[in-house]
């Protein structure tokens, strides 16, 4: 009896050990938390993962003597509500057009003070003009601007259309997916039938809504946004609607010519990230020269080069890249803004719900 | 020192020794869970977050039969893999405790969980996938011709959640059935009793306890599930956990979210009562030494 106690009690010690040590492996996301010891400043910038490129940093460190902290969002909504919940001390961050102009409405937002980054003269004059709500940029400066496209296996399907009538190819069903995001999918849908992809227009989204739920959607594996490039990598997904640089990621550089990608000649949604200086900034002088330094045109092309980026807001970056992007500036010259539509996003969510609730 | 002195004195160090597990629950569940009751009566802000403002829209919003069907899903993926699970766990349990090599049994329960559970769902997309390892193993072996659509459907959604709260099942109902007696299933078939008899007469009602520990810690889990839907399910997967989280993150209501939030942990305390009340009932009937069950089973 005596024994048998013990073994019990030492299978539970192991038990709970091996549980803990596996919660602490379950939970292990460790942050990259770079010391901001040693001499010079430090900038905090909040961006995109994924979004800037490791040698541009490390180029503005040695040349400024500072130390660059980066600390990333996944969405928007993420970063919003981290703001606006008292999450200050980040010297940059890289809102997408809604958030931007909803950070101008809500006062979140110093002032640029262009004299200090001459390099401004190089954002794209075309840029400025989609960006309707801070056309002179007084409150951010552009960093890209780019859209979803689609991505097609050329190995396994050979005769299709290059346009967003392709997921209403019944021969694809069932090996097509696209972004599980409510904008993006309505955009296109709207950009389709010849609409605004911000439109408010009950009718107009009406339409959008059928066309998704009767033509696309029976075709489709999925809506995916986490997953679809993996999938389109092993030969499960053969079309997927996505963004570029997440498709080619998976995807081993050998294999790219197999890959058709494109933005369908229709339009579609398309986001502009800017460069912002929130309230609160510790380091406003040493954003502006980050902000003018991304833009000096040898610097903007590393960026653009690291991620086969078009020079979509760059006037002279475009000669200097050494890289063929992934798609080019003028296949978005159809392409709008995905802007803030306020209190009508409710309308875009009751169609969502059902397109995506629903089966 | 007299009795009631001792007395006075456990009384104390009983306070004492719940002090940090009060403490914890105080600061980590009930105080977010206040907030979360409050932010669903509240008004929701146009970017997010709530405004002070008192309405029961969040609940009335809840009602939409978009909402229901997906309540109603959930509902019953979580029942059906739960069922399925302690079906597979039982016979896991008993024959852990039967083994003369628990620990060893007992390691090979829980190593999987030192792989983060993301990575293990992307395994499962391989596995499942159309030119992944089981469909490419069937044709090879020219069971099938055009590869089964196994993943990217409710069917996979049901697979990769067994797979990953079964541990759960398996550790509270081999503590329970490493206790029981087994010499009375001996007795009982002395008695008369066939084989099935005597497991479903005597060893399950013995065990009952860490059937229904097993089911808590199951039911819940898969009831808030998120992930799993998200990346093996299809168009026809979303479970309340993906209604919350769009909430929170694409549509800006949170005070919706926070009413689905809610209903899951209404549901879980309605779970951990009937657990409570049960095994109290049990105890009270058998008249014999509690049969705690083992809290360290379900960590979760």
């Amino acid at each position: 009896m005596e024994k048998k106690a013990f073994t019990r009690g030492w299978i539970v010690a192991v038990a709970a050990t091996l549980l803990v040590v596996s919660l602490f492996f379950a939970t292990g996301c460790s942050k990259d938390e770079a010391s901001s010891k040693g001499s010079g400043k430090t900038l905090y910038l909040y961006n995109w993962t994924y979004y800037t490129p490791e040698s541009v940093i490390e180029k503005f460190e040695q040349e400024y003597g500072v130390k660059v902290v980066l600390d990333y969002f996944a969405s928007n909504e993420d970063m919003f509500a981290k703001l606006k919940a008292g999450g200050s001390g980040y010297d940059i961050v890289f809102p997408s057009q809604d958030y931007t102009s909803i950070m101008m409405a809500e006062d979140m937002l110093l002032p640029i003070d262009k004299s200090k980054i001459p390099n401004l003269q190089y954002i794209s004059p075309l840029v400025l003009g989609k960006a309707t709500y801070d056309p002179d940029m007084s409150w951010s400066v552009p960093y890209f601007m780019g859209a979803s496209g689609i991505a097609v296996n050329k190995t396994k399907v050979a005769d299709y259309a290059r346009d967003w009538s392709i997921f209403a190819d019944t021969k694809l069903a069932g090996r097509m997916s696209m972004l599980d995001d409510m904008r993006e999918v309505m955009g296109d849908a709207l950009a389709h039938l010849g609409y605004s992809v911000n439109s408010t227009d009950d009718a107009e989204l009406a339409a959008a809504q059928q066309l998704v739920n009767e033509q696309w959607k029976p075709n489709l594996v999925k809506f995916d946004a986490e997953g679809f490039a993996k999938s389109f990598s092993t030969g499960e997904f053969w079309v997927v609607h996505g963004y570029a640089e997440a498709v080619f990621e998976e995807l081993e550089e050998n294999r790219w010519d197999e890959v058709d990608f494109f933005l369908p000649p229709e339009g579609g949604p398309m986001y502009l990230d800017s460069m912002v200086i929130p309230k609160g900034a510790r380091n406003v002088e040493l954003a502006h020269q980050f902000i003018d330094f991304i833009h000096r045109p040898e610097i903007y092309a590393e960026f653009l080069d690291r991620f086969h980026f078009p020079a979509s807001v760059h006037t002279k970056a475009a000669e200097l890249m050494t890289v063929e992007p992934f798609y080019q500036g003028e296949d978005l010259a159809n392409y709008e803004l995905k802007n803030d539509v306020g209190a009508d996003l409710e309308k875009y969510n009751e169609i969502w719900q059902t397109i995506r609730y629903v089966d | 020192m007299n009795s009631h002195m001792q007395e006075k004195r456990g009384r104390r160090l009983g306070i004492t020794y719940s002090a940090p597990m009060g403490l914890w629950l105080t600061f980590f569940f009930l105080v977010p869970l206040c907030i979360i009751i409050l932010y669903s009566f509240l008004k929701k802000g146009l970017y997010g977050g709530v405004e002070w403002e008192f309405t029961l829209t969040a609940y009335r919003q809840m009602l939409n039969p978009n909402f229901m069907r997906v309540f109603l899903r959930t509902l019953w993926v979580a029942a059906l893999s739960t069922v399925i699970t302690i079906t597979l766990a039982l016979p896991c349990g008993y024959a852990m405790a039967r083994s003369r090599h628990q620990v060893m049994w007992l390691a090979l329960v829980i190593i999987p969980f030192w792989t983060n559970s993301l990575i293990r769902i992307y395994a499962w997309i391989a596995i499942l996938s159309s030119e992944g390892f089981v469909n490419e193993a069937l044709k090879a072996l020219g069971v099938i011709g055009e590869s089964l659509p196994l993943i990217y459907n409710q069917g996979a959604v049901i697979t990769v959640l067994i797979y990953m709260y079964i541990p759960f099942a398996i550790l509270p109902l081999f503590t329970t059935i490493d206790k029981f007696d087994f010499q009375l299933l001996e007795a009982a078939r002395d008695l008369g009793a066939s084989k099935p008899e005597s497991i479903f007469k005597v060893l399950i009602p013995n065990i009952r306890s860490g059937i229904i520990t097993a089911v808590i810690f199951t039911f819940i889990p898969i009831f808030g599930a998120y992930t799993v839907p998200l990346l093996v399910g299809g168009k026809d997967s979303y479970m309340i956990g993906n209604i919350i989280v769009d909430q929170v993150t694409k549509t800006r209501n949170w005070p919706l979210a926070s009413a689905f939030s809610l209903v899951i942990t209404v549901v879980s305390t309605i779970g951990v009562i009937w657990m409570m009340t049960s095994t109290a009932s049990e105890r009270a009937r058998l008249k014999a030494p509690a049969q705690v069950v083992d809290a360290n089973g379900g960590i979760s």
